[in-house]
């Protein structure tokens, strides 16, 4: 007997080309789909990635491959989509080999020289057999998964109440998507099954376990009567699914890979520039074409996963953001501004109480589609762009909302405050610049000019640092420090100025360039060769933002510079801290934004204490809310703060007295979160150097 | 309408305030100037006036320290044109300013004049009065809030002790601003650089003043540190009269 298969088994001519009708038309219909998301990219401006195309091309093919990014933090959902995913693109590559089989081959070279035959039939069927048991499996842990409700599935707004927003567009979505797969995948199975039986089991056949098992349920007649039916069942959803694919969620797909091949690996950390024809008419977005073609690629990525909706400190601290509805109302907005309403068919519509814009003024995108609340939210911790699995830059979005806020003026007095004193005096505190270094005068040596005399490295001390009376002791224990290890180190004493890293995720961007400008000059007037800081939010821009303007140091944290002088020995603790038991809190622009998670944890392993990790570290690490300008603006509105919230995880931990910090920022944030929760008797906010400076 | 709005810049009093060697006055050489507190509530009220009703605003300032920022600033808040009135106005009175002001103001066909109610380096908090004398204009002074209807303004004025009376006053008029009814607007550092590049800002040469104030500083000095205090203690007639005798040994 011949191994092979009959392609569209005992079918008429008239069948065939009814269904080769229908292909095609599916597929011009799919084509006409892909055209219309095509079309609206070509909207959006240039974002500037098309450099090192080979390079982004097999990188991102390989997160696709292994399907990393899904797997990260969700083990249960990234085993479900590997298998899905593989079981997807397995049978979908089997089928190709049957169309090209039949189609090309067979008339090319005829029927005796088909490749799907002999031994290459039987491997093939028994590896589509597995991997489509693969794809069921894997979808129906998806359906059980959704049918548990997981909190990140969860649609509801935090910005809105019930009943002003409508999202069961997006769950018909949700829904139809895995059973459109899974009807495919099962009658697949049946097709195969009822084809073996009417074929009188033949012996080959064990080679498609799934089927040749299946098949025993059926009589040779009875199969023979049914698998017309079946096969047209399964065509149609087939095909209704390719027509589906980009009209739905479904074009994830396609979209996820090159949204993951064009993301900016320096998303959010270092934010673009502003055109200096924009910064004249006034800068940020106003209208769709303001945003760049990545962006508008990403508001169409997204899978509504939720994972930003609950890793977003804002969201989880009850402010009105959530940085998967923000993506999904500018989708939303995108759609509708340029008339593409239908290119998704189960989206959502504007929220209640969002202008329409027909005949009257169109709706402002920053103010009236996303809420200046909303975007006011933002802590910039970049938790949402860390989660996203498909390369969203949610951050660079919001940054370019915050911008057109900014050029209107609309923001609360205490921001506005903070951004003219930064304005005038260079520092947030608002006080002289003369008055920046004044906390070196209780210290009993004398710091470096570094403007006056050549140093290794220059300190970049920043704001908090230099200012807030609360961080100015640990600031003068870090010199201290410095000081009896040798470091040759100085200072810009006046020159110095607010490095801007907060400005710029404010969206003040010209008085960002202008701090850039004051410092660089500063930088000039100095002679060092490397710099040093205490603050990650500095450490952040002076290594990311600041070389586009051609200020490129080697930046350093100074944890990072500690555990190297730790590990060429010139650090030496002579006691070992063993009886403090302590959980240490990453700060987002060091760990996060700049991936510097081992050293603060090796220097705190070599002063030998008790070390715990909370719930959420490292990368994963949860903002203590004082980002992006939040730090400046009114929280007395959360319903919990995070650094409350973190405190509290902290405290999770049994036993734990000491929350160790490495930010100047935390410092003072975490103080006052332990007083403000009552928790002073259970644990106290140390920064590491005052470990440090103790068991030296 | 025009809304001419006077401003000026003050010492910014953040910085450590010296006196000089003469006794009489701030040492200025290393002073930082700022808009008055009270001129940037009038721009903004003129700001308001004109998004509501139309009309110009023009922000207008005699020479003086880091003058220009200061309109640049206006400009790019949205002054429609800012004017620099050039001379020698280093030091120079509200008695003065004022008549110099009202000799430009005067032939801009003013609807409405606003300016700060008084500043921080002002001896006598009268420049609105004084403008409005010069100007032969009525005036309202210590103004919260100022609504236009027809050719009428109405303000409110506080007093002392928690009172608002409501003035209706037909224009044009001077009003010496208090409070606008918004938090001066911020405006980013990219519009006033923009604006550095692309505004005109029109230079009108002042005349003399020809008068001077009627007050002169005879001793500038910082507040000095008394010998103690003494706590006064029991019954309110008891205070009442241990104060009385104090009084009445010092004078």
């Amino acid at each position: 007997m011949e191994i092979t298969r009959e392609v569209f088994r005992h079918f008429p001519l008239w069948m065939q080309i009814v269904f080769y009708i229908a292909g095609l038309a599916t597929i011009a219909f799919f084509l006409y789909g892909f055209y219309r998301r095509y079309r609206k990219y070509r909207r959006g401006t240039d974002a500037g990635r098309f450099n090192n195309l080979v390079g982004r091309f097999f990188k991102a093919l390989g997160a696709m491959a292994t399907n990393r990014t899904v797997y990260k933090r969700d083990t249960y959902a990234g085993t479900a989509h590997w298998m899905i995913f593989w079981g997807f693109v397995v049978l979908f590559i089997g089928t190709v080999i049957v169309a090209v089989d039949h189609d090309m081959v067979e008339l090319a070279f005829g029927a005796e020289n088909r490749l799907l035959q002999g031994g290459f039939y039987q491997w093939f069927s028994l590896f589509l057999d597995v991997f489509g048991v693969l794809f069921i499996v894997g979808l129906l842990m998806m359906l059980f998964r959704r049918g548990s409700k997981p909190p990140q599935l969860d649609y509801k707004r935090p910005d809105l109440k019930e009943g002003q927003y409508d999202r069961s567009g997006y769950k018909k979505d949700d829904k139809a998507f895995l059973w459109l797969l899974l009807i495919i995948g099962v009658t697949g199975y049946f097709i195969e099954a009822l084809r073996i039986s009417a074929d009188g089991m033949p012996a080959f056949e064990v080679w498609s376990p799934v089927g040749n098992t299946l098949a025993k349920m059926f009589g040779e007649n009875t199969a023979n009567t049914l698998h017309p039916y079946v096969w047209w069942i399964h065509g149609i959803f087939v095909l209704g699914f390719i027509a589906y694919i980009p009209y739905s969620k479904a074009m994830h797909m396609l979209l996820d890979y090159a949204n993951l091949m064009f993301k900016d690996d320096l998303a959010a950390k270092r934010l673009p520039r502003v055109s200096e024809e924009k910064m004249k008419q006034g800068q940020g977005y106003r209208k769709i074409e303001d945003f760049t073609w990545k962006e508008l690629l990403d508001f169409d990525s997204c899978t509504k996963c939720g994972r930003c909706h609950v890793a977003c400190p804002a969201n989880a601290s009850g402010a009105p953001l959530s940085p998967r509805d923000l993506i999904l109302d500018l989708r939303t907005y995108a759609d509708a501004s340029i008339g593409n309403g239908t290119s998704e068919w189960f989206g959502q519509t504007y929220a209640t109480g969002v202008k329409e814009g027909k005949g009257e003024k169109a709706p402002a995108v920053a103010g009236d589609i996303i809420k200046a609340d909303t975007l006011w939210s933002c802590t910039t911790c970049m938790a949402c762009v860390e989660a996203c699995p498909v390369g969203i830059e949610h951050l660079t979005s919001i940054v370019n909302l915050r911008r057109t806020l900014v050029d209107a003026g609309t923001m609360e007095n205490s921001l506005q405050d903070t951004l003219a004193n930064i304005g005038d005096y260079g520092n947030s505190f608002g006080q002289s610049d003369r008055m920046r270094a004044k906390w070196t005068k209780e210290l009993p040596f004398k710091i470096k000019d570094a403007r006056k005399e050549p140093v290794e490295y220059l300190w970049f001390v920043g704001d908090y640092a230099s200012y807030d009376s609360a961080v100015q002791g640990m600031t003068r224990k870090v010199a201290g420090i410095f000081e009896k290890l040798g470091i040759d180190f100085g200072i810009l004493y006046e020159a110095e100025k607010n490095a801007g890293n907060d400005v710029r995720r404010i969206g003040e961007e010209g008085l960002f360039e202008m701090l850039v400008e004051d410092n660089m000059a500063a930088f000039e007037e100095a002679e060092f060769k490397e710099i040093i800081t205490t603050d990650p939010h500095t450490f952040n821009t002076l290594k990311n933002e600041y070389p586009e303007f051609g200020a490129s140091y080697p930046v350093h944290h100074y944890t990072g510079l500690l555990c190297k002088l730790l590990d060429e020995g010139k650090l030496k603790f002579s006691k070992k801290l063993s009886h403090y038991k302590v959980t240490y809190h990453d700060p987002c622009y060091l760990g996060r934004y700049n991936g510097e998670t081992e050293a603060p944890r090796k220097l705190l392993e070599a002063l030998g204490v008790e070390f715990h990790e909370m719930r959420r570290c490292g990368a994963n690490s949860f903002c203590c809310g004082a980002g992006g300008g939040r730090i400046w603006m009114d929280d007395s509105k959360l319903e919990k703060r995070p650094s409350v919230q973190r405190i509290e995880e902290a405290l999770e931990i049994d036993g734990v007295n000491l929350f160790i910090v490495a930010c100047p920022k935390d410092y003072t944030m975490y103080n006052d979160a332990v007083k403000s929760s009552g928790n002073e008797d259970k644990i106290a906010v140390k920064d590491i150097i005052e470990l440090v400076e103790e068991a030296i | 309408m025009n809304i001419i709005v006077p401003i000026k810049q003050v010492p910014d009093l953040v910085e450590e305030l010296e006196i000089d060697s003469s006794g009489k006055d701030l040492d200025r050489e290393w002073l930082k100037y700022k808009v008055n507190e009270f001129d940037d509530h009038a721009l903004e009220e003129a700001l308001l006036l004109k998004e509501a009703h139309g009309g110009a605003v023009i922000a207008i300032a005699l020479d003086g320290d880091d003058i220009d920022k200061a309109l640049y600033a206006a400009a790019a808040k949205g002054a429609d044109r800012v004017v620099k009135v050039t001379g020698n106005y280093a030091g120079i009175s509200n008695r003065a300013a004022a008549k110099v002001l009202a000799g430009v103001i005067g032939g801009m066909n003013p609807g409405l004049v606003l300016t700060g109610v008084q500043s921080v380096e002002d001896r006598d908090g009268q420049i609105a009065v004084l403008l409005a004398h010069y100007l032969g204009l009525p005036h309202v002074s210590v103004v919260t809030g100022v609504e236009v209807s027809g050719g009428n303004v109405t303000v409110h004025k506080e007093y002392g002790g928690g009172m608002v009376a409501e003035f209706e006053a037909s224009m044009p008029v001077v009003l010496g601003v208090q409070a606008a009814r918004e938090t001066p607007r911020y405006v980013p550092v990219a519009r006033v650089r923009q604006a550095m590049k692309s505004t005109e800002l029109e230079e009108i040469a002042g005349g003399d003043p020809g008068v001077s104030s009627g007050s002169s500083i005879s001793r500038m000095f910082k507040p000095e540190t008394g010998g103690g205090a003494e706590m006064i203690s029991g019954s309110a007639a008891d205070v009442a009269a241990k104060l009385a005798e104090i009084i009445k040994s010092k004078m």
